[in-house]
């Protein structure tokens, strides 16, 4: 099976300290990591990979820097990585980045199965799986957590996905694209040996618009319909703020108290 | 400033500037919200109600209509819910039937209704962000070229060039961007369920219901082979008046089960934050926030969970808040009606004691 992995290179928003005094996250200095939902579907790829044989390819469209979130899968077990740089692909909305990773795939070609993550956690927008799916005219099923079988003579493969109140199973025609449900795989770890030989081998190319071609009207800030128009503060929710410090049992008292006057004892 | 709605129907942008792979459409071709009706087991779904109430906001604004658009296979169903959709606020309907439309197929859902959409020119598109939402949402938004805004909280008009603005809040709830689409149409946004409340439901409503009988559709490529029902044990967090949620200052076995001692204690279902799920004390449909649900409780308790921004915005519609926290300078003591300073080791055994005596 021949499966190309899409992973984002995103600031650690754990990392992100948080300022009570303004209630915003200070930002400055935070390191980037690889969007942790895109460990599980790397999971998700490694495993169909394990059972079925064939080639994984990473893709990322970012900095330069991202290529360390390349070498990090490249570590858990995928073969290799494209990384997808150019100045001319910043500012991207989702139109335009999916554009661009579209074209990544198309160009390797011959792919079967496109899997991504749930969300980013930066952006969350969960906007990319069902895009590039759409400029690939292909089918597309969400919130995958498990593989159901896989039959290679017809091209079709099955999956599992859980919506809240039931489970479904999809069968779909190859090729498709996938997004892996978060929290639903255990990640493995990143293996040295992997690692040392990605550096040797150097399975990692970078591919700005001089190898992919693409119309400057197509990517980056150009290419995206959607603008940030500006920035507001969410309204402050008034609430009482009635703090008691001091002995538990009495906290505990006046708590009782004060949602007795309220009403809202469920009984 | 006065804003006259129709001066948008005279915007025009330069074919030549855009990508050759978008087809070039004239914004001021367009008109009309629609608001995408999903129908599970044969019912609408709620959260796409909810969808009218910003659609109803914003029609005003541009003094145009409503249409509800669903999709499916099933006549009785799409009637039933083409009703459903007027009386709760549409101006009318459109149901796009094929007999092979009955089960759900997102790629395939999605070409039908962009297919529609071009031919209709909506001026602007609203999908209500549940699992399948998230699906085919995008899908369209893709087919059709057109921007597409995720999870927003709020929609306004720009009264300078009517242009939708699509609120969100991005890195930190706290801020909201917003975001619009001045050069392409339909303009597409999506919000999570409960964000917005349904509209109330008003029988004497009436509106005309187009049946659009298509004669073919394009092949489906993915096929739902089997439904497995999960018995729910316990009421979503977004239906309970009493919520008891947990954050990382109680993610250990021992103060969890405390925490669910005190939920149980009090007929309360157990939620979290973010950290909770990531430390997999509960499951994210569990979790509290912009990246969780919104909830709306009578009563909230809020244990050993600091008050981030993208937490406390999923507590905003709550009734009362309560904080149980041993850092004096949590913000969520800000965020909360009361509060006790102290660890969750002693107040949460001697406030499932209280609660007892109560009972
Ligand atoms: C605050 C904020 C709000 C935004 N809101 C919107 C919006 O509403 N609409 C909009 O069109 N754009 C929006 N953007 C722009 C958007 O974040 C970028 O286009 C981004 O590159 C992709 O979106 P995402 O992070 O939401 O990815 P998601 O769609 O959440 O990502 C899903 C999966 O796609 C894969 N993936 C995502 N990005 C890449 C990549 N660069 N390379 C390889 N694989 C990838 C990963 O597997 C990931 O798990 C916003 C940006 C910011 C900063
Ligand atoms: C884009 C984005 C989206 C996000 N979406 C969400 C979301 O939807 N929901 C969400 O919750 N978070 C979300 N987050 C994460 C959010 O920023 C916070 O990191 C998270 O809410 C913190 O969880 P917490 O309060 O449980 O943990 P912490 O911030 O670590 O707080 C733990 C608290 O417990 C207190 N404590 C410790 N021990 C005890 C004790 N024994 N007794 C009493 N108190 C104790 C501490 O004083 C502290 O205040 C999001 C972040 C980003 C960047």
């Amino acid at each position: 099976m021949k499966i190309v992995l899409g992973i984002k290179w995103v600031p650690n928003t754990q990392a992100v300290r948080f300022d009570p005094k303004t209630g915003t996250l200070i930002r400055e200095g935070v390191p980037s990591i690889v969007n942790p939902h895109d460990l599980d579907a790397t999971e998700f790829a490694l495993q169909l990979k394990d059972k079925f044989g064939g080639r994984i390819t990473a893709v990322s469209m970012a900095p330069p820097a991202a290529i360390m979130g390349l070498q990090h899968v490249i570590g858990m077990g995928v073969d290799d990585g494209i990384l997808a740089s150019d100045r001319a692909f910043a500012g991207a909305d989702t139109l335009a980045t999916s554009y661009v990773l579209a074209k990544v795939i198309e160009k390797i070609g011959g792919v079967d199965l496109v899997v991504f993550g749930q969300e980013t956690i930066d952006s969350s927008t969960a906007h990319i799986g069902a895009q590039v799916a759409s400029w690939l005219k292909l089918p597309y099923v969400y919130y995958v957590e498990k593989l159901v079988n896989y039959d290679e003579k017809k091209k079709e493969i099955a999956f599992l996905r859980k919506l809240e109140d039931r489970e479904e199973v999809y069968r779909i025609k190859l090729p498709a694209v996938i997004s892996v449900a978060m929290h639903s795989q255990k990640p493995r770890p990143v293996r040295m040996s992997y690692k040392i030989m990605a550096k040797l081998e150097n399975p990692i190319q970078i591919w700005t618009n001089k190898e992919m071609g693409l119309d400057p009207r197509c990517i980056g800030l150009k290419g995206s319909p959607t603008i940030v128009g500006g920035i507001t503060w969410t309204p402050e929710v008034p609430r009482k703020k009635e703090v008691f410090q001091g002995d538990p049992k009495e906290a505990v008292k006046w708590l009782i108290d004060k949602l007795k006057e309220e009403g809202v004892i469920p009984f | 400033m006065s804003f006259d709605p129709s001066a948008r129907k005279k915007k025009k942008v330069d074919c030549g500037k855009l990508c050759p792979e978008w087809e070039c459409r004239q914004p001021g071709e367009f008109e009309g919200i629609w608001v995408i009706g999903e129908i599970e087991d044969g019912q609408i779904h709620e959260a796409s109600l909810q969808m009218l109430t910003p659609a109803r906001n914003i029609a005003e604004k541009l003094q145009t209509w409503i249409e509800g658009v669903l999709i499916g296979g099933d006549k009785e169903a799409l009637e039933k819910a083409a009703k459903e959709v007027i009386y709760h606020g549409a101006d009318k309907v459109r149901i796009i039937y094929h007999p092979d439309l009955k089960v759900y197929s997102a790629d395939q859902y999605a070409l039908v209704l962009s297919e529609e959409a071009k031919r209709v020119k909506p001026e602007v598109i609203f999908v209500a962000a549940t699992l399948r939402g998230r699906e085919f949402g995008p899908y369209i938004a893709n087919t059709l070229r057109a921007g597409i805004t995720a999870d927003c909280t709020n929609f306004d008009v720009d009264m300078k060039t009517g242009d939708v603005v699509m609120i969100r809040p991005p890195f930190g709830a706290i801020m909201l961007a917003h975001i619009k689409t001045p050069t392409r149409r339909p303009q597409m946004g999506t919000a999570r369920p409960n964000v917005f409340p349904i509209p109330e439901r008003d029988e004497s409503r009436t509106g005309e219901i187009t049946w659009i009988e298509l004669e073919s559709i394009p092949q489906r490529r993915a096929f739902l082979e089997e439904v497995t029902i999960i018995p729910q044990t316990e009421l979503p967090i977004e239906k309970a008046d009493y919520l008891v949620s947990g954050g990382r200052g109680v993610a250990t076995k021992e103060l969890w089960s405390l925490l669910e001692e005190l939920a149980k204690e009090m007929g309360a279902v157990v939620a979290g934050s973010r950290k909770a799920v990531d430390m997999g004390f509960i499951p994210h449909e569990k979790q509290v926030g912009q990246t969780g649900k919104t909830v709306k409780p009578k009563l909230y308790i809020a244990v050993g969970i600091s008050g981030a921004a993208q937490h406390t915005f999923g507590i905003r519609e709550a009734g009362i808040v309560v904080a149980i926290n041993k850092d004096p300078e949590a913000p969520i003591f800000k965020a909360s009606d009361y509060g006790i300073v102290g660890d969750a080791k002693e107040v949460l055994p001697l406030l499932i004691e209280e609660i007892k005596k109560l009972k």
